[in-house]
């Protein structure tokens, strides 16, 4: 489970998230949307424990900030950045041995086979294209077998081959019990895998919405309806 | 073995393996085995006529090291802006359950390597020119590496990672440092009024017992003087001192509690590392770490169309720019030409080479612009922008309009550097205009000889390879003008020969250009 309880985080005298809180329950996935500048990086940054914020997080009932609840979170930041000197193999490597657990050959076989990188696993972090950061990204995230996983804008760069399997495994995800927030623009990507979605706007959220409460609203009506974008376009060409 | 160990090692390999096939590595390593081993060699009679050839020159100079690292590691460490973390860093490591300490020690960790070449550098120099004794220099090297290291380390984790200690308290240490540089120096402006300007005089300040009783610096020097000066009363004091802390740092840093809060900042140092780093790799050396490029307002009035939005492009880029088209190799021009008018003045003339005086201005230019040769400029972000392929104009015209500014630029650095010398020195209107022309042609050459690398070079050498290619083909260019000069002195009229020296370097540059801009047109089909 993911709790965000009264996060305020401000940069200088800019409020970028002003006492957010929510909740994602386990074997749920929690969708995070905003228009830009509504401050659902910070809100995610600040659960990955890389900003200082007012309030807490927890995951699985324990402070974001302590090694137990760090092993059982995985983050999938928005742009991927590699080790130029590492290789992909390296890459998974380096996480297992950061998080303390074990892999069988056969389970990164497995997993590189699904995201097609079992060719590329001799390639260096700058010899990767961005599509192909993205999905060892996505593999060193999977690879921790998390409790509460966070995705940020995780299809960007990705290929539709490499879309269908993301979304599979988010669904396995969940079929396991972990928690899922995404953090996305792509409406479309999402609609058949979200149960709740929270939208921001202005550091604030402006609502919490679960799916089974609506049955026959589409998630791109309900954003518009919520942040009401959709009738700007028309005011302003008036 | 951990994942920070696993990291390290890993990246450690991975690098050396990379460096091996890159033939930059090698003429780098020769650089550096010529500083290592060939330098101090000659340095030898200067120091020896300086009469610090001594154990005692060696703790001298160690000490003057020491008034620059020490403050100024401390004010980076209480700022969170001396440890360097990449965005992989951010991505992988800060997320992860690696204790912070660990990931404060791994940043640290990554200089280890510089630490031993530099304290390398150290033992060979204090043998070759101060005469150290073997076990002293084997001492000194144990104690750089590991209790000096460790001591640093633990204060930067106390400064770096400590959430104990307030933003407020942590400007406080920065001031601290500030009050440490103040009463170094007010204690060489007493040394000075006391004892005048003279070595002697500088030597009795480095060596004295005041500067030894300063805290943190001072009691670092102490150790420093007991192992190469020989023990005083003081500098077992400082010694002490120099001990203490260490336990007490030491201690405090163990048990100090860290949850990461310094992740934000050290993010911010990372993200301004990075486009440090990336404004560096397309040749734009202004962008500095820690200072933000400002940019002011500014207008242009946009003439023409096609390659022209290049010029004025570049021009608005210039006019929105702090120091408008001024740059390194202004500071550079200005130096050099009232560094050389000086030496003519205090040495009233140029002696034996009085007769070449109108060739030294441009050996000098020729030189400094060689060793620019990796501040590239504007041109080479042009030639990496895909926006300047897709304009709807001749590759020709493209390239006049991109690297007008920088001609423009080179004509003032040029008049900058000439007029004046060229008054001093009594040069005619026809020779000082002669040698601007060939500071304009010298700079345009470099530009050019870019694009000429690129095209032997392609992409496999990578940048310093390139840029190894460019000087060669600079050095091309060079000789031939040095051939055309020595042609004119043979006729035996200097003015020929500065004429016919500039007719060959702008014809090299124009074959150069003709190759810029077939490179321009390949590139693009």
């Amino acid at each position: 489970m993911l709790e965000v309880i009264h996060l305020t985080k401000k940069y200088g005298k800019t409020l970028a998230a002003d006492d957010v809180g929510f909740t994602v329950p386990d074997g749920k996935i929690g969708i995070l949307l905003g228009p830009n500048g509504a401050g659902k990086s910070t809100v995610i940054k600040s659960i990955a424990g890389l900003l200082r914020f007012k309030g807490a997080v927890r995951i699985q009932g324990q402070d974001s900030r302590t090694m137990e609840a760090k092993k059982c979170f995985a983050y999938v930041p928005e742009l991927p950045y590699m080790y130029e000197a590492l290789t992909v193999r390296e890459h998974i490597e380096f996480i297992s041995r950061a998080y303390g657990i074990s892999i069988s050959e056969e389970e990164v076989s497995a997993l590189f086979g699904r995201f097609e990188l079992s060719d590329k696993q001799e390639k260096l972090g700058n010899e990767l294209s961005k599509g192909m950061m993205q999905k060892v990204s996505i593999c060193c995230a999977l690879i921790t077998r998390p409790k509460v996983i966070l995705l940020d804008e995780p299809m960007v760069g990705l290929d539709p081959a490499a879309i269908k399997e993301l979304k599979a495994q988010i669904l396995e995800l969940k079929s396991q019990g972990c928690t899922v927030l995404i953090s996305t623009h792509m409406l479309e990507m999402v609609k058949e895998l979200w149960d709740v979605t929270f939208v921001m706007d202005k550091g604030h959220i402006l609502g919490t919405y679960a799916k089974e409460a609506l049955a026959h609203e589409d998630l791109e009506e309900l954003y518009f309806s919520v942040t009401g974008q959709a009738e700007r376009p028309a005011q302003n060409g008036r | 073995m951990g994942a920070i160990a696993y990291l390290y090692k890993r990246t450690l390999i991975n690098r050396i393996k990379m460096a091996l096939r890159k033939p930059g590595t090698y003429f780098l390593l020769l650089v550096l085995l010529f500083y290592l081993f060939a330098l101090p060699a000659s340095l030898k009679v200067m120091v020896e006529q300086a009469g610090i050839d001594s154990s005692g020159g060696m703790a001298a100079v160690l000490t003057v090291l020491a008034f620059w690292m020490i403050p100024a590691n401390l004010t980076a460490y209480a700022k969170r802006k001396g440890l360097v973390y990449r965005n992989s860093d951010v991505h992988f490591l800060f997320p992860s359950p690696v204790r912070p300490k660990q990931v404060l020690i791994y940043a640290h960790l990554k200089t280890l390597f510089m630490q031993i070449l530099l304290n390398l550098f150290a033992v060979v120099y204090g043998n070759v020119l101060f005469h150290v004794e073997g076990w002293r220099l084997a001492v000194y090297f144990i104690f750089s590496i590991f209790i000096e290291n460790l001591l640093e380390g633990g204060i930067m984790l106390l400064l770096y990672g400590s959430e104990r200690i307030r933003e407020k308290q942590r400007g406080l240490v920065t001031k601290f440092a500030y009050i440490l540089v103040v009463i170094l120096l007010l204690m060489g402006i007493l040394t000075y009024l006391q004892e005048g300007l003279s070595m002697r005089s500088v030597s009795h300040f480095l060596h004295s017992d005041m500067i030894q009783m300063v805290p943190l610096v001072g009691w670092y020097i102490a150790v420093v003087h007991l192992l190469f000066a020989g023990a005083t009363a003081v500098n077992m004091a400082g010694t002490i001192c120099y001990g203490l802390l260490f336990a007490a740092v030491l201690t405090a840093a163990w048990r100090m509690k860290c949850n990461g809060a310094y992740y934000e900042d050290a993010i911010k140092f990372a993200e301004d590392y990075e486009e440090v780093l990336e404004n560096r790799r397309q040749g734009n050396a202004a962008r500095r770490l820690g200072k933000k490029q400002k940019f002011s307002k500014a207008s242009v009035r946009w003439r023409g169309h096609g390659a022209n939005a290049l010029f004025y492009r570049q021009l608005l880029e210039y006019k929105k720019s702090r120091y408008f088209i001024f740059d390194i190799n202004t500071i550079a021009a200005v130096l050099t030409g009232a560094g050389i008018s000086y030496l003519y003045c205090s040495e009233g003339g140029f002696g034996d080479l009085e007769n070449f005086r109108v060739f030294i201005m441009p050996v000098v230019a020729a030189y400094m612009i060689f060793i620019f040769t990796g501040f590239s400029g504007k041109w080479a972000r042009e030639l990496k922008s895909p926006y300047t392929y897709l304009l709807p104009d001749t590759p020709f015209r493209k390239l006049i309009a991109a690297t007008m500014m920088q001609h423009v630029q080179s004509l003032i650095n040029g008049c900058l550097m000439v007029i004046p010398y060229a008054f001093i020195t009594g040069l005619s209107p026809l020779e000082a205009l002669l040698t601007i022309l060939f500071y304009v042609a010298m700079s345009a050459n470099k530009l050019y000889s870019l694009a000429v690398a690129q095209v032997v070079a392609g992409s496999s050498l990578g940048n310093t390879g390139r840029q190894l290619i460019q000087m060669l083909v600079m050095s091309i260019a060079i000789f031939v003008a040095v051939m055309g000069a020595m042609l004119g002195m043979a006729a035996g009229n200097v003015l020929m020969a500065l004429g016919i020296m500039n007719l060959f370097l702008i014809l090299f540059t124009v074959i150069y250009m003709v190759i810029a801009a077939l490179n321009f047109y390949n590139i693009e089909t």
